[in-house]
């Protein structure tokens, strides 16, 4: 057991280093993402303060916790960006034959598809998630004590898990309906809507739905409100965070099971 | 006369091929309903204690919102793609090789991709806009003619962006960036999702020195009814202007790009 933990970090190790090293063979590339990434959120954010001087909050939400929450929304999307954007893409992995590499390697495939890619081109949106993060966290008088710190950590490692469960998911719809399709445009679309903005302004029927079926609520929306001691808006006071790590893992563990058997009926390239 | 013909079955061909890939199609209507939706409801939210602000009603923000997602699909344009895919590959000298202009042959292939667009896209969006969100009414009869004369400048101001962007692909390798750059500073900047009329007077100003706001804000602020007769016609007037001024720099653009491709061949 031991001696196989062991086996797998160290291959991960060697993978993340190939990252690396493909970054600094394209610094122009790299360069290009770390302008682009962090304009499009910090323009987006400075866009909704317009808006909420005019009207004073969203949804009971000022300024100050908007930040809050739409920062710790891109913190989580960043490193679901670098770990696991790869099941955007899924359909090219099935229909090129991709996943034949890793069926012949005495691995777990799963582990090989989540692992052995690292999207560091993801940092780049780090910067506007921290950024708009901290400016949340002065404006509410967020502390960062030894409880708050380990709370966000567990915000942020469910709400990883949440989000790369979901894009597994998606993804493996391609073992059955065989087509290219970059889910990418969209996946993003449906989180940034659902994870930027205070949940209470959809209908109920949705915030239903995002709460309990597909739980995107708990990836910042939930947590958020109960960090920040928003009474109206939290649930499940004292344990969002544990509730949002328990989600990320139950999301993982369905997407793992439809990755398997969606991984039965993969049939390799044509020829 | 025999060049008419050649776009003609550019864009005949184009629109064909729109037509066989329509999977394209479903992702595209699902994306757009996504923003469409939680526009509205951020509106609804915002309007929750409100009637009129900044003289806008709710009911006037909901169309606004239909609206500007429906003229999304005007601004889904291949030009860039289609030039960094022939510069990558090669076949761009041979493209530049047939006897009609290079530029051309993409404008058709982009209006053939809009017109199938219309049937595939924009008729489904304003009708699932019209049931769950509100109906479109444009604000008079007046208002939807000039509505229309606006949106074909708007696309011509789009278009012609695009076709100066593209030419980038010429000297730069890969401008992904460059271009995801460009789509967002013009959906946050020309009023597509929040209007103009809530930014600061400052920014306000600076982004009416600049073509982003006669893409979506000007054709929305006439459905809408939101300015003055007079205001209206001076703006249109100035977008008129944006039109040839970047008609002109596309020309001379594309001047020097057609001799950097020639170096670069030989």
């Amino acid at each position: 057991m031991l001696s196989s933990i062991k086996h797998y970090t160290s291959v991960t190790w060697e993978y993340l280093k190939l990252s690396i090293l493909t970054v600094f063979e394209y610094p122009a590339n790299m360069i290009g993402w770390l302008i682009s990434n962090p304009l499009q959120f910090i323009v987006g954010f400075a866009t909704i303060q317009f808006v909420v001087k005019e009207f004073g909050d969203i949804s009971g939400w000022n300024y100050g916790q908007l930040a809050f929450l739409y920062g710790l929304a891109i913190i989580s999307h960043a490193l679901s960006m670098i770990f696991f954007v790869q099941g955007w893409f899924m359909g090219f992995f099935v229909i090129e034959g991709d996943f034949d590499r890793y069926m012949l390697r005495p691995m777990n495939v799963l582990y090989q598809f989540c692992f052995t890619h690292f999207n560091l081109i993801g940092i780049t949106d780090l910067i506007p998630g921290i950024c708009v993060f901290v400016y949340g966290c002065i404006q509410v008088g967020f502390v960062f004590n030894l409880r708050n710190i380990v709370a966000l950590l567990a915000i942020l490692v469910g709400a990883t898990f949440i989000r790369g469960g979901v894009y597994i998911i998606i993804g493996s719809s391609t073992f059955w309906t065989k087509s290219v399709a970059d889910f990418g445009g969209y996946t993003q679309e449906f989180f940034d809507k659902t994870t930027m903005y205070p949940l209470s302004m959809y209908p109920e029927s949705v915030q239903f739905i995002l709460t309990f079926v597909i739980p995107i609520g708990w990836v910042s929306f939930y947590p958020a409100a109960e960090l920040m001691g928003l009474s109206k808006d939290a649930f499940m006071p004292g344990v969002a965070p544990l509730i949002s790590l328990g989600a990320g893992a139950a999301v993982f563990a369905v997407a793992a099971v439809i990755f398997y058997m969606g991984l039965k009926r993969y049939e390799s390239a044509g020829s | 006369m025999n060049s008419i013909a050649a776009y003609f079955y550019v864009y005949k061909i184009r629109i064909q091929k729109s037509l066989a890939y329509h999977y394209d199609v479903y992702g595209n209507i699902l994306m757009q309903c996504i923003i469409m939706f939680a526009a509205a409801f951020f509106w609804r939210a915002l309007y929750a204690g409100e009637t009129v602000v900044q003289g806008v009603e709710a009911e006037q923000m909901y169309i606004y919102t239909v609206i500007s997602t429906a003229m999304s699909v005007f601004f889904m344009n291949d030009v860039e793609q289609r030039v960094m895919r022939s510069v990558e590959k090669g076949t761009i000298a041979v493209e530049m090789l047939k006897p009609i202009n290079l530029y051309g042959i993409f404008f058709f292939e982009d209006l053939g991709k809009l017109t199938a667009l219309l049937f595939q896209n924009l008729i489904p969006i304003l009708l699932i806009g019209s049931i769950f969100i509100a109906v479109p009414k444009p604000a008079s009869a007046m208002a939807f003619l000039l509505f229309i004369v606006s949106l074909i400048m708007a696309y011509l101001i789009h278009w012609l962006l695009a076709a100066c962007f593209s030419m980038w692909a010429f000297v730069t390798i890969n401008m992904t960036p460059l271009l995801q750059v460009k789509k967002h500073l013009i959906r946050l900047l020309s009023g597509s999702i929040i209007p103009l009329w809530f930014f600061p007077d400052w920014l306000a100003s600076v982004l009416n020195c600049l073509p982003f706001v006669y893409i979506y804000q000007l054709p929305l602020d006439i459905y809408i009814g939101k300015a003055s007769m007079e205001n209206l016609i001076l703006r249109l007037g100035i977008q008129a202007v944006w039109v040839v001024v970047l008609l002109v720099l596309f020309v001379v653009l594309q001047k020097i790009a057609v001799k950097k491709v020639m170096v670069q061949g030989g």
